[in-house]
């Protein structure tokens, strides 16, 4: 909260607390029919220290700092405070009065009664004076403390959300910019020996390496992407690892031409055909399939990566690619997304991720 | 100096054997596209040095070593594998990292060389090829670790139920081979026990 804020609501707090107070009194005063002159001096001088009195509370409480200490002493110093107050201010008012010789007659003969000494009975009407300081002063620091407990607690709550969102947003970014390095020095092993023996291939090769290096050094600001280009960079990495595999590996695209436009997040298809290609193809002798899928599907945009292999798993669940997937997923559609990955027939295992479709 | 490449991808191999004309004394002799090829072209072919690839499909290279009864020269070939390497003890590792570095690869055919002329002088005596010499190296792997060891350097070996653990230096693994069939390779003057262990008297 600005400072002036801050200033302007203490006032107000203030202005309504004392207010409220002489408002009441005012109100006894007149039912019981003893709104005189004198009435009006006291509350007038009630009014003026309480509020000073007050105001100065204020001032110990912030340079003493009494609301950083822990809450025990926040306690004990709160009710030692408003006591000390509560007396003082009750001792200010007594001289005012006794100078203004506006003493009420009971507080004057108290004041002169002979079996005392004159300063022990002033002691005892500071005393009992001060009793009506001490509630309202005991209720100004309730109010005082309950509001501060009340915005700091509010404020931790907002530094909780957004430092949750920051982590977040962290989150994505590490997952975007992950790109295995393996397949980066194998990609450039095999374009070396391309060099040579087939100069066409390299020089594409090249010009795809670098799409997919772009595509995951620019973490994108923006939390999705069209499929259509998401695919592309699918499609140079698959072209590479076909460079690589040459015959292990065959590439099937069954793509519906209206999914094209979908929004996906960026490099989660990548990962799952990564995966594909290190779980299941680099893992067969005689090598095998990946299949891509996009279709609508009951209401669903649905996303499939088949892959000759089989499902191991324990390594599987715990894989960096799969359990990224489900928590990019579950960031950007809450509960609305699926993700599984299954055996489907004795030599294929499916990845199949769901977006909900936007209605349009 | 006999050699076989071991690595899945073709490219990979044309592109080693491309940069192992510049070395006469390295002669590739033959190479194999996953373990399986490798561990039966290693026992027809007798390579003195293989170029390993550690992730291939079916089984690594690791696997294939440990399945040798003795393994050649080894040095590894990968693109990126700090984990795998990291699991190695320091003893008697040579790797090359792909893309391979001209420099890289010159460096370690020199050491090879040296240390071929080394146990050449000292092998003279043994020419039998059936049992295993002191100066030659077994593939130990445990777990995630793994050792090249040469037999003198081994102390005992144990019976452990069908496997057995060798003991070298500060370490003893478990080795998936039993007692028996190690007896029947290792050269007698060498080892030599009680029932149950063999000891080693050379080191």
């Amino acid at each position: 909260m600005p400072l002036s804020n801050k200033w302007k609501t203490y006032w107000i707090f203030q202005a309504m607390g004392w207010g409220s107070f002489s408002l009441t009194n005012t109100f006894f005063a007149f039912s019981f029919q003893q709104l005189d002159k004198n009435f009006f001096y006291h509350l007038l001088i009630f009014l003026a220290l309480g509020l000073m009195i007050s105001h100065l509370m204020r001032e110990i409480i912030i340079r003493a700092a009494i609301l950083q200490k822990n809450l025990r002493r926040q306690a004990f110093l709160f009710i030692g405070l408003t006591l000390a107050m509560a007396l003082l201010a009750s001792y200010f008012k007594l001289e005012t009065v006794e100078q203004l010789e506006i003493l009420t007659s009971k507080d004057a003969q108290l004041l002169n009664r002979p079996d005392f000494s004159y300063w022990i009975n002033k002691m005892v009407l500071v005393l009992s004076g001060g009793f009506s300081y001490f509630i309202l002063f005991f209720i100004w620091n309730l109010i005082y403390f309950m509001f501060h407990y009340v915005t700091k607690s509010q404020k931790q709550q907002m530094d909780t959300l957004r430092l949750e969102s920051l982590v977040k947003e962290l989150e994505l970014q590490t997952i975007k910019a992950h790109i295995n390095p393996h397949f980066i020095f194998n990609s450039l092993n095999s374009i070396r020996a391309l060099v040579d023996e087939n100069p066409q291939r390299a020089r594409r090769a090249v010009t795809e390496l670098s799409n997919i290096l772009r595509s995951s050094m620019h973490a994108e600001k923006a939390e999705t992407v069209t499929l259509e280009r998401e695919l592309n960079i699918v499609k140079d990495y698959l072209a590479l690892e076909n460079m690589r595999f040459e015959d292990r590996l065959k590439v099937v695209y069954e793509i519906d031409e209206d999914t094209l436009d979908q929004p996906v997040p960026p490099m989660m298809l990548q990962t799952l055909v990564e995966n594909a290609i290190k779980h299941g193809i680099s893992k067969q002798i005689s090598g095998g399939i990946v299949k891509l899928i996009s279709v609508f599907k009951d209401g669903y945009h649905e996303l499939v990566v088949q892959n000759t292999g089989q499902l191991n798993g324990k390594v599987n669940a715990e894989g960096f690619g799969l359990s990224s997937t489900t928590n990019r997923l579950g960031l950007l559609y809450g509960s609305k997304a699926k993700f599984d990955i299954r055996q489907i027939n004795g030599s294929l295992v499916e990845a199949r991720v769901q977006i909900p479709v936007e209605d349009v | 100096m006999k050699a076989i490449i071991i690595d899945d991808e073709r490219l990979a191999r044309a592109e080693l054997k491309k940069l192992l004309l510049d070395y006469p004394e390295v002669e590739v002799v033959d190479e194999a596209a996953n373990a399986e090829e490798g561990l039966a072209k290693i026992e027809s072919q007798q390579p003195d040095l293989i170029f390993l690839d550690i992730q291939m499909p079916g089984k690594t290279g690791f696997d294939m070593l440990s399945q040798l009864e003795k393994a050649p020269q080894v040095i590894f070939t990968t693109a990126y594998d700090e984990f795998a390497l990291k699991a190695f003890e320091v003893n008697a590792l040579d790797y090359l990292v792909k893309p391979i570095e001209p420099k890289r690869l010159a460096d370690a055919v020199q050491k090879l060389n040296a240390s071929e002329i080394r146990d050449n002088r000292q092998d003279i005596i043994s020419t039998n090829n059936s049992l295993l010499t002191e100066n030659d190296q077994v593939f130990v792997k445990d777990g995630e670790r793994c050792w090249f060891v040469k037999l003198n350097e081994i102390r005992l070996f144990e019976s452990v139920g069908n496997y057995a653990k060798v003991f070298f230096g500060a370490n003893k693994p478990l080795i998936l081979k039993s007692l028996n069939a190690l007896e029947e390779r290792l050269d007698e003057k060498l080892f030599s026990g009680p029932t149950g262990n063999i000891l080693s008297i050379s080191g």
